[in-house]
């Protein structure tokens, strides 16, 4: 039997296979936006060719596809979700258009001239409903079944394909919009029905009923995609399981990604830190940072005690996604991002790309900007003849051409504005990650950096360098990180509710009945995954802070029948995070709980790497050429190897290049790059 | 383009370096205060200075807070010459001696020391949930002078060595009510600026002191040159703007004016403000301070947007503002300041805003919705303890801007949408009010060929025992804030008290007696449009008239668009005619 991750991208589809060998093949086919479907067939069609066999008996043999996606962050980004209309409390019908007031998301607070947000659901179609609930989860106002109804009637007239029900203090009583709900399914029939308790049971109308119209929207498509899907593998012989991957870092049925769809954002990213995580395990090490650099964006993420790190304050394109997501910080910064002067006269990089159509100037697609692939390119990094394993050949004087224009108006020579745009870029990553450690007060100098993505290996030791990151580790399958990092991740689903108390009031018999709650819907969600009970890992955290505050701080809860002891405990390690977190804590504040999560997961079948063979210290019969690199604006003739034919132990100082077939792994002159029995290279700056 | 004295990467590097420590110390603020108005809708600032007082990066904030912060770190520095050690924490509040906006607004400044040398300050100023005087919030009318207004604190010590002097913040807290939520709101102010020294010592490590300082003497000198050249494309000649507020809370009814003439020449500029009212008895008067970061805030909306977060010392430089001593935007002890923010801070940017935008007409700017909010204090009966609470949910959206309509849902001129609005959700729970309605209010938008947002209707129940409100941080009544270019100005506000089967009109800048039960119902007005609404693209009106952003009439009278009430369609034909007889008239 085999297994299948497979991570849908902007430009390729990435099809990673494992055999029941333990060994895995990688196969990479181009992306069909139009019919994503489509891609992934052919791509799995491919990986049949790869292993001699027909297409259907493939398929058959298959037991289990874990499946990441952009298509819902495709389809918010770019304005082509589902049309939807929303039921919500009257008199508060614009809670999603006045949005708390949000202007600067993305610019400056003194930059006027930007258009007004655009809301998802239109004011028209945001239709006011007779209920009220109070903070308690007092009723003071039964539901108007009547204007529901006529709600419904308009709604399906407008030719809508979602509808979101968002009541004011639904986490506290969900009654009125389940009752709502009830009518919708009733009455429109083959429409999407969501409710924003069924999306994010927690309070703060505005973030709630934000995620639930995303979710709203993605719902239809993702719908839509994965019912085709479904039916398309089911036609070709496939009887396995298919699991999508989720926001969260967790794994789920299409039937659960399609009740909440907004799970899907981030699918495929979101699977990259559990890449940098077992690499991290393999290589002993616990505090990392990940970055994985495509063609157009780079993600970062920062990994601590080899733990995922987990944020509720995304914004996603102009839409406030207050779920529980991977925190993977996304910026425009990849091989295609293009270089530029602005008006301060400084060198800018990103974030416009060009993509994959032109492309980099060097691609000959008529491209005319000068991007970070070219700059690769002319310092000698990139072969001319063996990107992409000479899929695409390059074209130096291109690249040269578009890069003088930037050297012209720096006053610089070609090689030195190549080595600017170069710097430029890793300058301008240094800086994203900066802010996602700092801002939790985090040292970089105490991570080593895990760097996938086609161009993550070209330039991770560049960027460890400039942040005084020591280690970098490049895994063996670099270039397909996501859906290598799909492998490695869990089965689950996460839950959480809201009770809001003094800990010195707190009623923990209430604490008790709701992780009860959550972890009986778990248990019974983990039968219908078909997961053993013994396997199902069922984790606690509690959100606390001083009374009065408006963020909490998460900390771990124990498990079992909860006792004052626990609270306790619980106090002790809230004030001490504070601390970590923001250089002071007060002993002297009452305390108060918010949130209780409960996160439950099983890990999918263990799978190990194949080894490589091992070889001696010296990589003798790997050196394939040499050639002329630039590093830190000086000339080396440079070692250039081939990594098919790296062996474990063997070691090259820098600077070197190592290619391998879809990336290559630039090593400068202050490191030294060992490969494992797993075929991980690990960069260590020279003493 | 002289020749860099520093690396250009380095360059970059520093300058975004100083832009994201001061976006972290907001958000240590964010995470661990207890103050709704700072937590949640952020009425706060944050910015670094260097050791000569000079402006180094201020790229968030309200601008009252903290663009004018050149004036006050020199005031300590010149108060503690020879006096600054390294874990000094420096307390100012003081608008006449320290050069703050009003009292309300708490200064915390740290000075930077790097291998026993001072070379920078940081500082985080946040409105405080009270701080002392006749009545809780501090935005009350009819105080005697600025000392029944609340605690005046000069600049003082209140950490040495990172050691707090607790007899000396015993003694101010003892001062204002809540003293520990005040406390906590402190503690993250002073732990912002500890997390700026770390960030700003780890730079220095890293580049090197002489590296560093030669990047902020780049840094300025680049913004200088951005400046001077915008201003320089600026036809020569003087430009007029003016704006009143509603009253000055004791002498009611009766506006008082901000009048400047911004006076081009080459690539300088001055605004000056000496037409302007005398100092009043009331309380919406401007300490210079007030009137410098205002106007600078309204200019800096008409250089390059690109500019944005870069803005520092060398934007300043080409840059003259001058008020006249006595006058209403630059008064003198001991004249009262708690409305200054609202009252005539705001109308000093619309000022600066009209007459720009007759100088820029290409970057024509709408005044934005005028804050209409207020303080209501009280007991909760829940948990028998005081309260206090304002908002920034009332005031109408942002204004037009030639190009596009207003964003809805910004709030605040002075804070240019860096403040935030609540949820209905948090306020119900924390404080005994309960929202009966909010939402976006039929044709409250200025007109224009770019309309402004929208304003709201907002109404709240008292669930809570008898309150006080105090309406001082509203305004626009009676006056109402420029469009530009033919563009309607922002449409007035009104506000009710609902009392069983009463209702009477309740006004700003007074205060108030609420009763349990009683119910407060605030209809605001919105940004002011751009352009003459009579060329405003017929569709677009007629989808405002879908959404209800605008009514039929309204689409007639201002628009000249008439529309069918039955199919919601634009009458071609009645339109035209419409549109073509008002033009020949």
């Amino acid at each position: 039997m085999y297994r299948a991750c497979i991570d849908i991208g902007g430009t390729f589809t990435d099809c990673l296979i494992l055999d029941t060998q333990g060994s895995l093949r990688a196969f990479k086919v181009p992306s069909t936006p139009r019919d994503p479907a489509a891609g992934m067939l052919n791509g799995l069609a491919v990986a049949a060719r790869g292993y001699n066999k027909k297409p259907d008996d493939f398929l058959r043999q298959i037991d289990l596809i874990v499946h990441g996606s952009t298509l819902a962050t495709n389809a918010l980004l770019t304005g082509r979700g589902a049309k939807v209309a929303m039921l919500t409390t009257k008199g508060f019908r614009d809670v999603t258009e006045i949005r708390r007031g949000y202007r600067n998301v993305r610019t400056s607070m003194f930059n006027l001239f930007i258009p007004p947000y655009k809301p998802l659901v239109p004011r028209r179609l945001r239709f006011p409903i007779e209920e009220r609930t109070l903070y308690t989860g007092e009723i003071v106002t039964p539901l108007n079944d009547g204007e529901v109804r006529q709600a419904i009637g308009k709604i399906k007239e407008a030719g809508v394909e979602a509808i979101a029900i968002c009541f004011l203090h639904s986490y506290a009583n969900k009654a009125n919009e389940d009752r709502a709900a009830a009518i919708c399914r009733e009455m429109a029939d083959g429409l999407y029905v969501t409710s924003s308790y069924q999306v994010l049971p927690i309070w703060r109308e505005y973030e709630r009923f934000s995620t639930t119209v995303v979710s709203a929207t993605i719902g239809p498509i993702a719908s839509r995609y994965l019912n085709r899907l479904g039916d398309s593998l089911k036609q070709q012989g496939f009887k396995g399981s298919l699991l999508m991957v989720q926001a969260n870092g967790l794994v789920e049925t299409p039937q659960e990604s399609i009740r909440r769809a907004v799970y899907l954002l981030g699918s495929g990213p979101s699977a990259a830190p559990s890449a940098a995580a077992y690499c991290g395990r393999i290589t002993g090490k616990d505090h990392l940072i990940s970055i994985d650099m495509g063609g157009t964006s780079l993600d970062v993420s920062l990994i601590r005690k080899g733990e995922i790190p987990m944020t509720t304050e995304c914004w996603v394109g102009d839409e406030r996604v207050a779920i529980k997501m991977v925190d993977v910080h996304s910026a425009g910064a990849g091989g295609g991002s293009i270089a530029w002067v602005d008006s301060l006269g400084l060198l800018r990089v990103g974030p416009q790309s060009a993509g994959a159509e032109p492309g980099p100037a060097c691609y000959g697609k008529g491209g005319e900007d000068p991007t970070v692939t070219d700059a690769d390119l002319l310092l000698g990094y990139i072969p001319a003849d063996y990107f992409l394993g000479g899929e695409i050949s390059l074209d130096v004087d291109l690249a040269r051409k578009a890069v003088q224009k930037v050297a012209d108006r720096l006053r610089l020579d070609l090689l030195q504005a190549a080595q600017a745009i170069h710097t430029t870029v890793n300058s301008f990553m240094a800086d994203s990650i900066t802010e996602i450690s700092t801002k939790r007060g985090y040292d970089v100098r105490d991570f080593a950096l895990i760097a996938g993505g086609g161009a993550g290996p070209i330039h991770g030791p560049a960027l460890a360098e400039r942040l005084g990151i020591s280690t970098v580790i490049i895994p063996r399958f670099a270039a397909l990180y996501s859906a290598f990092g799909m492998f490695a991740m869990d089965i689950g689903r996460d839950y959480a509710r809201s009770y809001h108390s003094r800990v010195d009031r707190v009623s923990l018999e209430q604490v008790n009945r709701l992780y009860d709650e959550m972890e009986l819907e778990a248990q019974a969600a983990m039968k219908s995954l078909k997961m053993p009970k013994g396997e199902v890992n069922l984790a606690r955290t509690a959100e606390l802070r001083y009374v009065g505050q408006f963020h909490e701080v998460e900390v771990p809860m124990a498990a079992g029948k909860l006792t004052e002891h626990h609270v306790k405990e619980a106090v002790a390690k809230f004030h001490k995070r504070h601390q970590e977190l923001y250089t002071f804590s007060m002993n002297f504040r009452a305390v108060e709980f918010l949130n209780f999560r409960l996160k439950a997961t099983a890990r999918k079948a263990a799978f190990q790497l194949e080894k490589i063979a091992q070889g001696k210290k010296k990589p003798e019969g790997s050196l394939k050429r040499r050639r002329t690199c630039i590093f830190n604006g000086k000339s080396f003739n440079t070692p250039v190897y081939d990594g098919e034919r790296i062996r474990a132990g063997n070691v090259i100082r820098g600077p070197a290049i190592i290619e391998e077939q879809a990336t290559t792994v630039v090593v400068p002159p202050a490191f030294e790059c060992s490969a494992d029995r797993f075929k991980s290279y690990i960069l260590r700056k020279r003493k | 383009m002289a020749v860099c004295r520093v690396n250009p990467l380095t360059l970059s590097t520093v300058w975004h370096a100083l832009q994201s420590i001061c976006r972290e110390m907001r958000h240590v603020v964010d995470r661990t205060s207890q103050n709704y108005l700072i937590a949640q809708l952020h009425d706060v600032s944050v910015g670094i200075w260097d050791a000569r007082a000079r402006t180094v990066a201020i790229p968030i904030g309200l601008s009252v807070q903290y663009l004018g912060g050149k004036l006050s770190v020199e005031y300590v520095l010149n108060k503690f010459k020879g006096n600054l050690n390294p874990g000094d924490m420096i307390l100012v509040n003081d608008p006449y001696k320290g050069y703050c906006c009003h009292l309300p607004d708490w200064g915390f400044y740290r000075p930077i020391f790097y291998r026993g040398e001072l070379l920078f300050f940081t500082m985080v100023r946040a409105h405080q949930m009270d701080t002392g005087g006749a009545y809780p919030g501090g935005y009350f009318p009819n105080a005697y002078d600025i000392h029944a207004e609340g605690l005046c604190i000069p600049g003082i010590k209140v950490m040495e060595g990172d050691r707090e002097r607790e007899d000396v913040m015993e003694l101010i807290l003892n001062n204002v009510r809540w003293p520990q939520g005040v406390r906590i709101d402190n503690y993250a102010q002073i732990a912002a600026t500890r997390v700026c020294e770390q960030r700003v010592t780890a730079l220095l490590d890293k580049y090197g002191k002489e590296t560093v300082l030669a990047c902020l003497e780049e840094m300025m000198d680049r913004t200088e040159r951005a400046v001077r050249a915008t201003i320089e494309k600026i036809p020569d000649g003087t430009y007029y703007g003016e704006a009143a507020t509603d009253d000055d809370g004791t002498e009611l009814d009766v506006p008082v004016w901000v009048r400047c003439e911004i006076a081009v020449k080459g690539d300088t500029l001055t605004v000056d403000f000496s037409k302007s009212d005398k100092q009043r008895k009331g309380f919406v008067n401007c300490v210079f301070n007030t009137t410098f970061s205002n106007a600078l805030s309204a200019l800096f909306m008409f250089m390059d947007p690109g500019l944005g977060e870069y803005h520092n010392e060398g934007s300043l430089r080409p840059i003259t503002v001058s008020a006249p001593p006595g006058s209403v935007v630059n008064a003198q002890y001991p004249a009262t300041v708690g409305a200054s923010p609202v009252s005539m801070g705001h109308q000093i940017i619309e000022s600066v805003v009209m007459a720009m935008s007759q100088a820029m007409p290409e970057r024509a700017v709408a005044c934005w919705g005028k804050r209409y909010e207020h303080y209501f204090f009280g007991l909760d009966p829940r948990t028998n303890e005081k309260y206090v609470v304002t908002t920034f949910d009332i005031a109408g959206g942002a204004g037009a801007v030639r190009g596009f309509d207003g964003y809805e849902g910004a709030i605040s001129i002075g804070a240019l949408g860096e403040v935030n609005r609540g949820n209905v959700e948090e306020v119900e729970a924390r404080f005994p009010w309960r929202s009966l309605r909010w939402e976006f209010a039929t044709d409250t938008c200025g007109a224009g060929v770019w309309r402004g947002a929208s304003g709201f209707h907002w109404e709240v129940e008292n669930v809570g025992g008898d309150a006080g409100m105090a309406t001082g941080s509203s305004d626009g009544e009676l006056v109402r804030a420029p469009g530009a270019l033919g563009g309607e100005p922002t449409p007035n506000s009104k506000a009710f008290l609902i009392r069983g089967s009463d209702t009477s009109q309740i006004r700003a800048h007074r205060l108030y007696e609420v009763k349990s039960g009683d119910v407060i119902r605030k209809i605001s007005g919105g940004g002011a449009g751009v352009g003459n609404p009579a060329e405003r693209d017929p569709e677009k009106v007629r989808w405002d008239v879908i959404n209800e952003f605008i009514g039929i009439d309204k689409a007639r009278d201002t628009y000249h668009v008439v529309i069918d009430p039955a199919s919601l369609d634009v009458d071609i034909e009645k339109t035209s005619m419409l549109r073509s007889s008002q033009g020949k008239a």
